[in-house]
């Protein structure tokens, strides 16, 4: 009897002594602090947004395959394509094009959030920002473009940029050669009228199709935290540069003498105002949060935020009525451009760590 | 009427300057100034197409800079509010003469005058306890230009909203101040003298006088820093080359020789004082990223030849990153040792010169060469280094291990999969001769989540180790870095709230209470078992295999710190291969010590067959000193690693003050374990032995799997749906994998098997002597 209440007392003290050596679980705390914040409204904006773009996206696919069933139909003999199938190749590319103007602006709308959110940046740089292998391998883009033909454009930049030199023909490599195509049929080959190398077109859309495709699912999956809120806004509002300097570079300041292939069809001032708007939608979701901290800061935020849309707006409807700026005046208006910029991502930077939210890398 | 009217509309005028005035007043400074800074770019962008409007802004602005926000400047430096006002005569002046490039210059200096004087309107109210004043003051600043890799930071704000609740002094929250605020304008600095040099080569006269002017504003903001580093000669000649350069700005003659003069006076120039944690994570990466120099250097060349380019590449990123690690300490190293500081830049300097010639097909150096270069400056800039600086620095460790990180995304761009690889492997053995000693004890789930992410991982985002073996695209390997990113992030964190002695003597006495316990349990019982004065010999082997144990450990301990975590690289699997023969020895040792010691010498004490029992004495010695040896050293290697990190961290005496305490309590318990175990009878003492080895055996077989699993060697099939919190994985060795789970399972049947096999023979047995027993009675 004494011999088994020992092995008991035994027992006990060694399982007492195993568990008292785990350490202890912890457990978070209840939240019991609710996040001021809003942040379904920028899921919901997002997630309206890319509807819009994977319509936009399907129009230039169907585009893109009517141009190349009759590419294919005439042996990828454009000289063919162009004499016996002209009205129908115009308005196939016509098409594309339009497609491709109503997506490209649909998805600057959305870039504030893309590029800003750690979890969906990626599709940010297959899209719209990623250079190619050959002229940035540092930020090259992850996608090697295999083409019907079995033909592989290895890195070749992000695919917004791929489309544009390809339907517009700024990339000589992309389009036939020696092949002029009025295709608007008014008398004259204006700037941006080339038939594409249809395997090109096919083979970027599809793959542009598909990316978008997977951007909407990421984004269905996302769910928007104040650190993403807070990241966006600091990683994209101070951007202002990089946009005024392919502004300053682009035909609509250096015209004819411009060298750069892609901006060649929207005014990158035009990119910016759409990038600002994404942004002020989230900053209307976390202004709430700031208001607790300092209701001034808030309203100041967000007034420096829209005066800089302002801005923007303002240099580009004296560029719609005409004026044309100068490089200087461009390099004037990006570094003031970028001063603003900074100030507002200074401030929010400041608010972040106030309030605690880590701005990821 | 007409008096009535005039009433009124004095009445009227009266209200409106009076509620002008109080809004103005009310305005705060970042308003104030903001409105002052974009009237003045509104009068530069009006300047050739509507004179008016410039005139107009630049009267708004002059009218801004007024009342409190002037005089808040006046009370903190009369000079400042001189130049300010100096700033607008000048402006005024071009406007009358025409002049856009002069408006631009004095623009920029009024603008930059005026963060001069919100600078010290900020710094004097810290000065004199007046929070409030230096939080309304702050915002009336620049920030780094920020990028999509680089963010403001808000150390001024955060010292001040501290100082405000007090958790800091005023000493702190000037220090803070002036260290976010001087790196930000130096910055600003850099970035208007790499802009002039742009606008000059596009001949833009505007911005070039303007960033002309800006440059040398921000010189001004940094020149006491300079005064006080360089001497007021030095500063003389400075402030000279940049006037110089304001003039020739505005003239248009060539400003390429006044812009080295410049870059020539601010090289090695370091405005912001680095705090002394930063000093410590500098001093870390500098020996650390020259001493990763030649490890790359050496795979990239053979024979006097460049082999692998990218292996080069590598060893130039990391030099580069030591020359930037030194040029922010070379000032404050000169105050310790300025001979050495010299011989240490002399020799870094002709380390890049070799790497340079290597990576553009000059000549290439050996990888000897490189080797002694490295370790001669190592050895000399330790020599000139202070103690403190010596310390392990985890900020350090962390900033390495995302340079090799991106030293493997690199690779992989490049599709060079071993490559990247073994950039990872570095990566890996950083983060274990450093920052994991402190998260297995402050932060085990992320060692747990790091683990996954390093290697084999099958969560979410896969491990790095399984995506570059299965050369995934980089898209994939790039997600999952920034899923580690996010770890490591919160790792550092983590870290950094338990830095005290205490917490680090803590840190290495549950390390090796932890680790002694396992082998304290299976030592400890199976000794007591081992009772009679027969059975007590077997005990020698097994402390034999202690001592054995404990000397491997300390001819571990006495391998340099580099070399170990040259050999870190294979810490996983080396546990791995000791953790199997553990088990295996252990399985063979259970399996001797209940079939054969105790049933066998239970139905002795019947039959008299001991001798029978102890044949084979030379197999089961060297099973009990193996036994003795991996119970021990099975994780003896990394808890070498991790002692090292924290004797860099905590020193030698706080280290082995934890580690004495921790041994003195696994001893102890080790002691009850026996005392009570000896005194139970026999069938208690198998039933606890058992249980208790039986226990251990799960743990490590669990834990066994685990490792395995992380190099690699066996496949991972996540239970889903099954959370397990991180304390079972730490302390019992479960793991949510489908395989984890069915090797426990498997040796839990293997032992309670045994237990029902060994009864029933037993059973079966005292039948059968029973039986014959009757037999012969009747």
């Amino acid at each position: 009897m004494v011999r088994t209440q020992r092995f008991f007392i035994v027992s006990i003290v060694l399982m007492v002594l195993i568990s008292a050596c785990a350490p202890a679980t912890s457990v978070p705390a209840a939240e019991t602090v609710k996040s001021q914040a809003d942040l379904g409204g920028i899921k919901t904006y997002l997630t309206g947004k890319i509807g819009e773009l994977k319509s936009s996206s399907t129009q230039l696919k169907a585009a893109s395959d009517t141009y190349y069933e009759l590419a294919q139909a005439s042996g990828f003999d454009y000289v063919a394509l162009w004499t016996d199938h002209s009205s129908e190749v115009s308005k196939a590319l016509l098409d594309a094009k339009s497609a491709w103007l109503a997506a490209s602006p649909l998805y600057e709308q959305m870039e504030g959030i893309v590029a800003g959110t750690p979890s969906l940046a990626e599709y940010d740089v297959i899209l719209d920002a990623g250079g190619s292998g050959e002229d940035d391998p540092e930020n090259a883009v992850p996608f090697d473009i295999t083409l019907p033909d079995g033909r592989v454009l290895p890195k070749p930049g992000n695919l917004f940029g791929v489309l544009e030199t390809t339907l517009w023909g700024t990339n000589p490599d992309y389009v036939v050669s020696n092949m002029e195509a009025d295709l608007d049929a008014n008398g004259t080959v204006d700037f941006g009228e080339a038939l594409p190398d249809a395997n090109i077109l096919k083979g970027a859309v599809d793959l542009f199709d598909q990316y978008v495709s997977d951007l909407d699912t990421a984004i269905q999956a996302w769910i928007p935290t104040e650190s993403d809120a807070f990241t966006s806004l600091v990683v994209m509002v101070p951007t202002m540069n990089e946009y005024f300097e392919s502004w300053k570079n682009s035909r609509f300041v250096a015209g004819d003498a411009s060298t750069q292939s892609d901006f060649v069809a929207i005014s990158r001032l035009a990119d910016i105002q759409d990038i600002l708007s994404s942004l002020q939608v989230v900053y209307v979701g976390v202004k709430p949060l700031i208001v607790t901290l300092n209701s001034d800061q808030a309203t100041q935020i967000e007034n420096d935020l829209g005066g800089l849309k302002d801005f923007v707006a303002d240099v580009y409807k004296q560029e719609q009525d005409g004026k044309r700026f100068t490089a200087e005046e461009a390099d004037l208006l990006g570094a003031e451009a970028q001063n603003r910029a900074t100030a507002i991502a200074g401030q929010i930077s400041q608010v972040a760590a106030s309030l605690g939210i880590a701005i990821e890398e | 009427m007409k008096n009535v009217l005039r009433c009124l509309f004095a009445l009227t005028l009266l209200f409106s300057l009076t509620s002008y005035q109080v809004r103005a007043d009310a305005l705060p400074p970042s308003q104030v100034a903001e409105q002052i800074r974009s009237s003045l770019f509104t009068a530069q962008m009006s300047f050739a197409s509507d004179p008016s409007v410039t005139q107009m802004e630049f009267d708004r602005a002059r009218s801004a800079y007024a009342d409190e926000f002037q005089r808040a400047i006046v009370d903190a430096d009369v000079k400042v509010d001189e130049s300010i006002r100096a700033g607008f005569e000048q402006m005024q002046a071009a406007i009358t003469n025409n002049s856009a490039a002069d408006f631009a210059l004095a623009r920029a200096q009024t603008w930059t005058a005026i963060l001069h004087g919100s600078y010290l309107v900020v710094e004097h109210a810290i000065q004199n306890n007046r929070p409030d004043l230096a939080q309304s003051w702050l915002p009336v600043r620049e920030y780094r230009t920020a990028t999509r890799f680089s963010r403001p930071n808000a150390d001024a704000t955060l010292a001040l909203k501290n100082l405000a609740a007090q958790s800091i002094n005023t000493e702190e929250a000037l220090q803070f101040l002036h260290a976010d605020l001087f790196d930000t304008y130096q910055a600003r600095l850099n970035e208007a003298l790499r802009d002039l040099e742009s606008a000059d080569q596009n001949d833009f006269p505007i911005r070039r006088a303007e960033l002309a002017g800006l440059a040398s504003g921000y010189f001004q903001i940094l020149a006491p820093a300079y005064l006080k580093q360089r001497g007021v000669d030095s500063l003389d000649e400075t402030q000279r080359i940049f006037s110089d350069l304001q003039s020739a700005a505005v003239s248009g003659a060539g400003i390429q020789p006044l812009l080295d003069s410049v870059r020539a006076a601010l090289d090695g120039f370091r405005a912001a004082p680095l705090t002394p944690a930063e000093q410590s994570r500098r001093a870390g990466q500098l020996i650390r990223y020259l001493n990763l120099v030649p490890v790359e250097y050496e795979r990239g060349v053979a024979d006097g030849k460049v082999t692998k380019a990218l292996e080069i590449q590598e060893a130039v990123t990391f030099h580069e990153a030591a020359q930037a690690a030194f040029d922010d300490l070379r000032d404050l190293l000169n105050q310790y040792d300025p001979a050495k500081t010299e011989q240490a830049a002399q020799l870094i300097e002709k380390m890049g010169e070799q790497l340079d010639s290597a990576s553009t097909g000059g000549e290439v150096a050996s990888a000897d060469e490189i080797t002694k270069g490295t370790e001669e400056a190592v050895s000399i800039l330790q020599a000139a280094m202070p103690e403190e600086w010596q310390k392990g620095s985890a900020a350090g460790d962390f900033d390495v291990i995302a340079s090799m990180l991106d030293q493997m995304e690199n690779a992989v761009r490049q599709n060079d999969y071993a490559l990247a690889e073994s950039a990872r492997l570095e990566a890996y053995a950083m983060m274990e001769t450093g920052p994991e000693a402190r998260l297995v004890v402050f932060a085990p789930q992320l060692k747990l989540t790091l683990e996954e992410l390093f290697w084999n991982g099958q969560g979410e985002h896969k491990g790095l180790a399984y995506l570059i073996k299965e050369n995934a695209p980089y898209s994939e390997i790039k997600a999952t870095r920034a899923e580690l990113d996010r770890s490591l992030t919160q790792a550092q964190k983590e870290i950094g709230k338990n830095t005290a002695p205490a917490a680090i003597a803590v840190n290495a006495g549950i390390i090796v209470f932890r680790e002694g316990l396992e082998a304290v349990v299976i030592l400890a019982s199976l000794m007591s078992s081992l009772k009679s004065a027969e059975e007590r010999k077997y005990r020698k082997p097994m402390w034999v295999g202690v001592g054995l144990a404990l000397a491997a450990t300390a001819f571990t301990w006495m391998l340099a710190h580099e070399l170990l975590r040259s050999l870190a690289r294979y810490g996983e699997k080396l546990e791995a291969v000791v953790s199997l023969v553990a088990i295996a020895i252990l399985l063979l040792i259970m399996n001797w010590f209940f079939h054969n010691t105790y049933w066998t010498g239970w139905i002795a004490n019947f039959h008299s067959q001991k001798r029978r029992l102890l044949s084979k004495e030379t197999g089961l010695w060297v099973g009990l000193i193996t036994l003795g040896f991996t119970s021990v050293y099975r994780e003896g290697f990394e808890i070498v690693l991790f002692m090292q990190a924290l004797v860099l961290e905590g020193g030698i005496v706080t280290v082995l003050l934890g580690v004495l305490a921790s041994l003195a309590a696994v001893v102890l318990f080790g002691m009850i374990v026996f005392s009570l175990q000896k005194a139970l009878p026999y069938m208690k003492i198998l039933i606890v032995t058992g249980v208790l080895i039986g226990s251990v055996l799960l743990q490590m077989v669990g834990s066994t799997v685990h490792v395995f699993q992380v190099v690699g060697w066996l496949p991972i099939h996540v239970v889903q749906g099954m959370n397990v919190p991180y304390w079972m994985g730490t302390w019992f060795g479960v793991y949510p994998t489908w395989e984890g789970l069915a090797f426990q399972l498997a040796s839990a049947i293997f032992v309670v098997g045994s237990y029902y096999l060994a009864e029933g023979l037993r059973h079966a047995r005292l039948k059968n002597i029973s039986n014959k027993s009757q037999v012969a009675h009747s």
